[in-house]
């Protein structure tokens, strides 16, 4: 098998290669972490530790379908760790034994100060070689800890100062996307003494309704809550968080780990391009195992080949300046969809897509089944091309607008 | 025209990449999957479905040709529906991943891409000679120069793959599909020598003299066997693994009779009506003895046969060939479990009841069963230094497990000669 040096420096500490667990159900005890780093992993981020013992609710998971897709999102009800501290430092202390060579990111939560420095010194004494603050679990039962705190700078920036009192790692705090801006808190945390940011973690939802019993799923004696939602489902929203941070000023220089709804090479692609050095999985991995890992390897290794990329470094954040505000867009052409009559099958649900959704640029030949251009009508959308089931519908002319200066453009 | 060109175009389309991922997604991704533990050449099938499940299309192909130097071949011929799809858990909800179109569609992919999944290594071992270019001899010459041993393979015939291009028709197995999985084999660095019948132009001894440190037999079993009825002398009863080579050497230009009958109940009977069929004979039947549930062809290939209006008498054993003017003019069975009589016409009968292997004294004097299978222990032979793989020892006559049979025997012979070499050391 085609591997190649993976390897990337991450706030510091260099990792073996950029795929961890994130602090969650995954990474829960010795044996698990220990399974996911002999699987591959590089690293693993440790469920989140506290003096707080939760008590958590039975069944505690719901996911999201769509046609013969389940997981499509994963909605989670669980909140730090429920072994004891001691259970956990002693884990921390094993893994590090044992396993020298990868990288060890403890994730904690304190309810004050005190217990965010305290706990930075005991993960500190037990070997990590990383400290992940969790500043956004929004399933907490404690309203002094989680996503209520990642919402207010000012908080973040007094526990990452508390951590560091405790600590000479590198810190990273773990950002919320329960926010409309999420480089404030971010570059709170920074100066607060932080080394790197994490995000996102899941997204406060209801993912669906029981109608015998009138609440949300999971039932719990007849009620639900709202709590975090992760998978494929919020990877759009985690990549958007991300460009936010990589693209903002009083960010330059600091190292970020990309999570979200990560499940192929692809994915971990696309999260490097957008600035991430470091990359954590969860509901992947509750749905397909540690194993996935291994075609994370592989594929990227093979896409490093192909496109001639010799170090993960070098496509760090190389997407970044290619997302720009809406204004700053290029308005004066149009492209036109190209129809291949051989490839289309003939369903028409591009026409019923352009003319319920779209502009009724589609002229439905019913004697051949086929769709035709209405070029008057059609804005370029592209619609069509979404919804086509056999891909028969590509970009095809461009035309300048009145007055625009005809040139080549990148479609 | 147009009928020659239904024996000449591939059978099964090619999936496309939305077939693909559809059909991918379909896998169960199963703990401990059944369908890697069923392929008699080690082929993981789950492993490179997952891959292409997430979307790592290189991986998953070179998850296959790591394994399978044929793999394309197998992609094609393997009778997956008794090995992995067989075993596959996704047919206790309704039918298997079509693992062999998926195995067809990354090897495709593969070629499409450039890719150069295996590298060449230098040859510095010892050498080996290959005594026949099927599927055996192709498998066990890749894994002996990949472990960096020089391997000479020796072909009688003017074609290289033995049965894979003399006797697989080409809407099952194309003949450019072979041609590149051997040259990928020669890239690898094995020399190839045709037109070379050991036991005639030279003997095991003269190959001993020429350096080699280790022979494989892989000669596999090309003699259609006949049977002792009144009529066999007349012109027009054919062997059903001539027919079938003749037909892919000539692209099918070959003169097919107008009623053909086609005796036995295999793949190679099988082969021998579709052929028939697809080059423009009408009338084409299938006489086997035994019930169709015993038919040792692969049950997807009698159900093609079918879905081509070929019938299939069952119980029924011939009995004579009537002739007229020195050639066939009727076939006459009787009944295996009654006492019933069937006369049909016919001016060709392919015999196609299993195959025998030419004597193999003429290559070297191994000991051999009744039924002239090489007897081996861990594909040793009673010669030291002389090994046996593929149809010509007891196993399986099926591509997939020549494959299995040429990988094994490579490791035999390394181990032999890893041992041959410390005892000189010892010394």
């Amino acid at each position: 098998m085609k591997t190649k040096d993976l390897s990337i420096n991450f706030c510091g500490v260099k990792c073996e290669n950029p795929f961890f667990l994130s602090s969650s159900p995954v990474g829960a005890c010795y044996e698990m972490c220990a399974k996911a780093l002999e699987t591959g992993w590089g690293g693993i981020v440790f469920k989140t530790i506290g003096f707080y013992i939760p008590n958590e609710v039975s069944p505690r998971f719901d996911n999201t379908t769509k046609e013969a897709t389940s997981f499509i999102g994963f909605k989670n009800m669980e909140q730090i760790s429920t072994h004891s501290l001691e259970e956990n430092l002693e884990a921390l202390r094993k893994l590090k034994q044992n396993y020298p060579n990868k990288v060890l990111i403890a994730s904690i939560m304190g309810e004050n100060e005190e217990e965010w420095t305290k706990l930075a010194q005991l993960v500190t004494e037990a070997g990590a070689d990383i400290i992940e603050c969790n500043f956004s679990c929004p399933q907490m039962t404690s309203h002094e800890m989680g996503s209520d705190v990642g919402q207010n700078p000012a908080l973040v920036k007094k526990y990452c100062e508390a951590v560091k009192r405790g600590t000479k790692l590198p810190v990273l705090a773990k950002m919320t996307p329960n926010i409309g801006n999420m480089a404030d808190p971010a570059v709170a945390s920074i100066e607060g003494g932080a080394d790197g940011i994490s995000t996102i973690n899941t997204i406060k939802s209801i993912t669906a309704v029981d109608f015998d019993r009138c609440t949300a799923l999971p039932v719990i004696n007849g009620k639900s809550s709202v709590s975090g939602y992760s998978g494929k489902a919020v990877k759009p929203i985690a990549l958007r968080f991300i460009h936010e941070l990589a693209n903002c000023s009083k960010l330059k220089g600091v190292s970020i780990s990309g999570i979200g709804g990560i499940e192929t090479w692809e994915d971990c692609i696309e999260f490097i391009m957008l600035g991430s050095s470091n990359l954590q999985v969860t509901t992947a991995i509750m749905q397909y195992g540690y194993r996935i890992v291994e075609d994370m390897i592989s594929g990227v290794s093979h896409f490093m080949e192909e496109k001639g990329f010799d170090k993960l470094e070098d496509m760090v954040g190389i997407a970044v300046k290619n997302i720009i505000p809406a204004e700053d867009l290029d308005r004066d052409y149009v492209v036109y969809p190209k129809f291949d009559d051989e490839k289309c099958v003939g369903c028409g649900r591009c026409y019923i897509s352009c003319f319920d959704g779209g502009h009724q640029a589609i002229k439905w030949n019913e004697e051949d089944r086929r769709p035709e251009l209405i070029k008057e009508n059609c804005v370029g959308c592209h619609l069509c091309g979404h919804v086509c089931p056999v891909q028969c519908i590509t970009k095809g002319e461009i035309e300048f607008k009145e007055n625009a200066k005809e040139r080549a453009v990148v479609i | 025209m147009d009928k020659k060109n239904t024996y000449l175009n591939e059978r099964e389309k090619l999936l496309t990449p939305l077939l693909a991922i559809e059909e991918a997604s379909r896998c169960l991704l199963c703990h401990d999957a059944p369908c890697s533990k069923a392929c008699p050449s080690a082929t993981d099938p789950a492993k490179f479905i997952r891959s292409l499940r997430f979307r790592n299309i290189k991986g998953a192909a070179e998850t296959i040709r790591e394994n399978n130097v044929l793999g394309g071949i197998c992609a094609r011929v393997c009778p997956t529906s008794k090995y992995c799809e067989d075993a596959c858990s996704r047919c206790g909800i309704d039918k298997p991943i079509e693992i062999r179109k998926l195995q067809r569609y990354l090897t495709a992919y593969e070629k499409a891409t450039g890719m150069t999944v295996l590298e060449p290594v230098e040859a510095v071992k010892e050498k080996i000679a290959i005594i026949g270019s099927g599927p055996s001899g192709l498998s066990a010459a890749a894994s002996l120069v990949r472990d960096g041993y020089k391997v000479t393979v020796f072909e009688q015939k003017n074609k290289l793959g033995g049965w894979l291009s003399y006797g697989i028709p080409t809407e099952r197995l194309p003949q450019s599909v072979i041609d590149d999985e051997i040259r990928y084999i020669k890239d690898l660095g094995v020399e190839f020598k045709t037109n070379c019948k050991i036991g005639q132009n030279i003997n095991i001894d003269d190959l001993k003299q020429q350096g080699f440190k280790a022979i494989l037999i892989a000669v596999g079993m090309q003699n259609s066997k006949m049977i002792n009825i009144k009529g066999m002398e007349l012109n027009g009863v054919l062997k059903g693994t001539e027919y079938l080579s003749e037909a892919k050497s000539t692209d099918g230009d070959i003169d097919i009779g107008e009623h053909v009958i086609v005796i036995g109940g295999g793949d190679v009977a099988i082969d021998c009506a579709v052929t028939t069929k697809l080059l423009g004979c009408e009338d084409v039947k299938i006489v086997y003895r035994r019930t169709i549930d015993k038919m040792p062809a692969d049950i997807e290939e009698i159900k093609h046969l079918q879905s081509l209006n070929i019938p299939i008498y069952t119980g029924f054993k011939p009995e004579e060939i009537i002739g007229k003017d020195g050639s066939v003019n009727r076939f006459k069975a009787v009944g295996m479990f009654d006492d019933a009589s069937l006369e049909l016409v016919a001016d060709r009968i392919i015999f196609a009841i299993g195959q025998e292997a030419d004597p193999i004294k003429n290559i070297a004097d191994v000991d051999v069963n009744d039924k002239q299978i090489i007897s081996i222990c861990d594909y040793q032979t009673n010669i030291e230094g002389v090994f046996a793989a593929g149809d010509i020892v007891e196993g399986d006559k099926t591509v997939v497990y020549a494959v299995k049979h040429g990988k094994d025997a490579a490791i035999e012979i390394a181990n032999y000669l890893n041992e041959m070499a410390n005892v000189k050391g010892d010394r």
